[in-house]
C-alpha cells in the first residue's frame, strides 16, 4: 500500500500532531495533510497545512483537492479545556464530525476512515460488565451529554460506512488517556490540590498511555478493520491506589455534594469534571481489547498500572 | 494487645516524624519502630497500603486485604456459625471450575462461608470468585468491600471472562429469589432463572460442583417485607426480621445458627463441547440435576446437622 495520502483532523492537538511526525517518519506514506485552526504544537516538516474550522462547510472545498486515501478524524474533544464551553464542545463534535462526512461525500479516493472516538459511549455504571466489549454500547441508555455526542458521531459514521461498502471506517474507542507532558483529563484532575472522590467508592479506571493512543492510530491507519475497536492500556487500576501512587490527597465527598463542590472549585479556576467524568469516578469503567490486539493486530506497550507509574515519575526523569 | 506506653512512645515519634517534614507512611513506619513486632508489622503493612504499595488484580481483588480480614472471618467460622464443611476435595484445585449454590440470608455471608471451607479444608486452597446481586455495587463501601475479597456484578460476560482465565466460580442460581425469600420457605430451592450457569458452564467446558449450605437460611429469619422502604432506598426487597430494622445497625448482626456446608461431586461439562452451550434441553435437563442434586442434600443435611441454635 505505498503512496498512502492521509488527512488528519485536529491537527494542532497532541495526538494529531503526534500522528503526523510518526506518519511523517513512514516512507509508505507520500503526503499528509492537517486541518485545524490552531498550529500544531509538534515541529512537522512535510505536512500540508490547511487551516480551516472544521464545522465550517467550505471544508468540501478544501478537502477535496487533496486527493487524500485516509482520513483520520481526530477533532472530537472529551472535555471542554480552559475557555472551551461546554456548548462550543458539543459543537465541534457534532457538527464538526456531520461537516467532515459531508464534505468527505463525494470524495471518491477516499478508502479508509480512521475516527479517534471515545469508550466515553459505554458510560459508568454500576453494575456493567467488568469489561466491555464493542457490542456492548447500547447496554445502557446514553445518560450525559458527551455520551449521546458520541453515540451520535457513531450513528453518523455507521450510515456513512453502510452508503460507501467501498469504504473501511474504523472507530477507535479511546479510554482517558495520560503521558507525561501531555495535559489530559486524567492528569489535570490528578494535580488538583486535594482530589475530590464519590465517598465510600473506589471504581476500577482504566487508562491508555498517551504514546500507546498514538500508535494505535497510526496502526489502525496502516491496517484498518470495520467497526468499532476498543483502546485502552490491559488491566484496570483503583481509584483510591492511582491518586495514592500520584501522591495526593482525596477529598471524598458524599454523592450529592459532588456535583455542586466540583462546579464551585470550577469558578476558582480548577479543572471543569464533566458529568461523564463524575460518574467514572463514581462506577468506573473497563474495556476488552482484544479486538485491538487480534485484529488491528496492536498491542498496547504500557498497561493501566504501568501508564500511571510512568506519568507519576516523568518529573523526576526530567529533573534528573 | 499493645500496652499504653509503647502506643504513647509510637505516638510520639509519629507526630515528631511529621514535624520534622515526612510523610504520613514514612512517619508511620518510623513510630512503629517501638512497638511490638506483631503491631509492628500491621502498621507497616498500613502504612505501604497509604502510599498506594499494593496489588490489586483487573477485577480489583485484593488478596493481601482479603487476608487482613481473615481473622474476622476465622471467627465467624470457628465461633459463631460452628461451620463443618464436607467434600472440599471435590472442587478442582487448579483450573476453572463452577460452584452452584442454593442461596440464603440476605447478606452474602453465605459466599463467605464458602470461600472460608475451601481455603481451611482444601488441600490446594484458592479463593473462589464469586458474583454478587447487582444492586450491591451501588452501595458505598459494600462495593469496595465486595469487590476486594473476590466478588464480582452478576454479569454472564463477567462470570465467562473469570472461566475463560481459570478460576474458580461461584454463582446462585436462585438470585434475589433465594436471599428474599420467606422464612418459612427456608431450604425450598426456588426457580433457577433460565439455566443461564449451565451455557457458561458448557460454553467453557468448566465442570459443576454443587454445593448445599445447611445454615445460611436460619440466619435472618424474614418474615415481612415493606415495598414502599424498598422503593424508598431502591433496592430489591426490603426485609423485616425479629430485629431489623427494630435495632437499627444491630439488627444486622446475623442469628449464630449452625452451619453445613457440602460440596458435592463435579459434573464434568467438557464433553459436551462449547456449541452444547445453545442446546437449549441440554441446558435445562443440566440445571434441574444440579437443583436435584442441591435439594436433595440440603433436606439430608439439614436433618444431619440437628437444630439450627443448639
Amino acid at each position: 500500500m505505498a503512496g498512502r495520502r492521509v488527512l488528519i483532523t485536529g491537527v494542532g492537538s497532541f495526538f494529531g500532531g503526534e500522528l503526523a511526525r510518526r506518519l511523517e517518519r513512514d516512507d509508505e506514506v507520500e503526503h499528509i495533510v492537517g486541518l485545524d485552526t490552531r498550529r500544531p504544537g509538534a515541529r512537522l516538516e512535510r505536512t500540508e497545512l490547511i487551516h480551516a474550522d472544521i464545522r465550517d462547510p467550505k471544508i468540501a472545498g478544501l478537502i477535496a483537492p487533496t486527493r487524500v486515501d485516509t482520513v483520520v478524524h481526530n477533532q472530537i474533544v472529551r472535555q471542554p479545556g480552559p475557555g472551551m464551553s461546554p456548548r462550543t464542545m458539543h459543537d465541534i463534535n457534532v457538527i464538526g464530525s456531520l461537516q467532515l462526512l459531508a464534505a468527505c461525500e463525494k470524495v471518491d479516493s477516499i478508502r479508509t476512515f480512521v475516527v479517534r472516538g471515545s469508550a466515553g459511549i459505554y458510560g459508568a455504571e454500576p453494575h456493567a460488565p467488568q469489561f466491555f466489549t464493542e457490542d456492548m454500547a447500547r447496554l445502557f441508555p446514553l445518560r450525559t451529554r458527551f455520551q449521546r455526542d458520541a453515540g451520535e458521531i457513531e450513528n453518523y459514521f455507521e450510515t456513512f460506512a453502510r452508503r460507501h461498502p467501498g469504504v473501511t471506517c474504523t472507530m477507535l474507542r479511546y479510554q482517558p488517556a495520560i503521558g507525561a507532558g501531555v495535559d489530559t483529563q486524567i492528569s489535570r484532575y490528578l494535580t488538583m490540590p486535594v482530589v475530590p472522590t464519590h465517598l465510600g467508592f473506589d471504581p476500577r479506571l482504566q487508562v491508555v498511555h498517551t504514546s500507546d493512543a498514538v500508535d494505535a492510530l497510526a496502526v489502525a491507519v496502516r491496517n484498518p478493520v470495520r467497526g468499532p475497536v476498543n483502546v485502552a492500556g490491559p488491566g484496570t487500576i483503583g481509584l483510591t491506589r492511582m491518586v495514592r501512587l500520584a501522591g495526593r490527597t482525596t477529598l471524598p465527598l458524599v454523592g450529592p455534594f459532588f456535583g455542586p463542590v466540583t462546579s464551585a472549585a470550577k469558578r476558582v479556576g480548577l479543572p471543569v469534571l464533566s458529568e461523564d467524568f463524575g460518574r467514572l469516578l463514581r462506577h468506573g469503567r473497563a474495556v476488552d481489547i482484544r479486538r485491538l490486539e487480534e485484529e488491528v493486530g496492536f498491542s498496547p506497550r504500557f498497561t493501566t498500572e504501568m501508564a500511571l507509574e510512568d506519568w507519576v515519575q516523568a518529573p523526576a526523569r526530567a529533573a534528573a | 494487645m499493645v500496652g499504653v506506653g509503647p502506643a504513647l512512645g509510637a505516638l510520639r515519634l509519629v507526630r515528631e516524624g511529621l514535624r520534622q517534614g515526612l510523610d504520613a507512611p514514612e512517619a508511620l513506619i518510623r513510630g512503629a519502630s517501638v512497638l511490638p513486632r506483631d503491631t509492628r508489622r500491621a502498621v507497616e503493612r498500613a502504612a505501604r497500603r497509604l502510599d498506594g504499595d499494593y496489588r490489586e488484580d483487573e477485577w480489583g481483588f485484593d488478596e493481601e486485604f482479603a487476608d487482613l480480614v481473615l481473622p474476622f472471618l476465622d471467627f465467624l467460622y470457628d465461633r459463631w456459625w460452628r461451620v463443618r464443611t464436607i467434600g472440599a476435595g471435590n472442587v478442582p484445585g487448579h483450573g476453572r471450575a463452577l460452584m452452584v449454590a442454593n442461596h440464603a440470608g440476605i447478606l452474602p455471608w453465605d459466599a463467605t462461608m464458602i470461600s472460608m471451607g475451601l481455603l481451611r479444608e482444601h488441600p490446594l486452597p484458592r479463593y473462589p470468585r464469586f458474583l454478587v446481586l447487582d444492586w450491591a455495587f451501588s452501595l458505598p463501601w459494600v462495593s469496595v468491600a465486595i469487590r476486594k475479597v473476590g466478588g464480582v456484578a452478576a454479569s454472564p460476560f463477567n462470570a465467562l471472562r473469570l472461566l475463560e482465565s481459570d478460576q474458580l466460580v461461584a454463582v446462585f442460581p436462585e438470585g434475589v429469589k433465594g436471599t428474599g425469600k420467606p422464612f418459612r420457605e427456608r431450604y425450598r430451592l426456588q426457580r433457577f432463572g433460565r439455566g443461564g450457569f449451565v451455557e457458561l458452564a458448557l460454553r467453557t467446558g468448566s465442570p459443576i460442583v454443587p454445593v448445599a449450605v445447611v445454615g445460611s437460611e436460619e440466619i435472618y429469619p424474614k418474615l415481612g417485607e415493606s415495598a414502599s422502604l424498598a422503593r424508598a432506598i431502591g433496592s430489591p426487597f426490603f426485609p423485616l426480621t425479629p430485629l431489623f430494622p427494630w435495632l437499627g445497625p444491630a439488627g444486622v448482626v446475623p442469628l449464630p445458627s449452625r452451619w453445613l456446608i457440602e460440596f458435592c461431586e463435579p459434573i464434568p461439562t467438557v464433553h459436551h463441547g462449547p456449541d452444547a452451550a445453545d442446546d437449549r434441553s441440554l441446558v435445562l435437563e443440566l440445571s434441574e440435576q444440579v437443583r436435584d442434586t442441591i435439594q436433595a442434600k440440603l433436606l439430608e443435611n439439614v436433618v444431619r446437622r440437628g437444630p439450627a441454635f443448639a
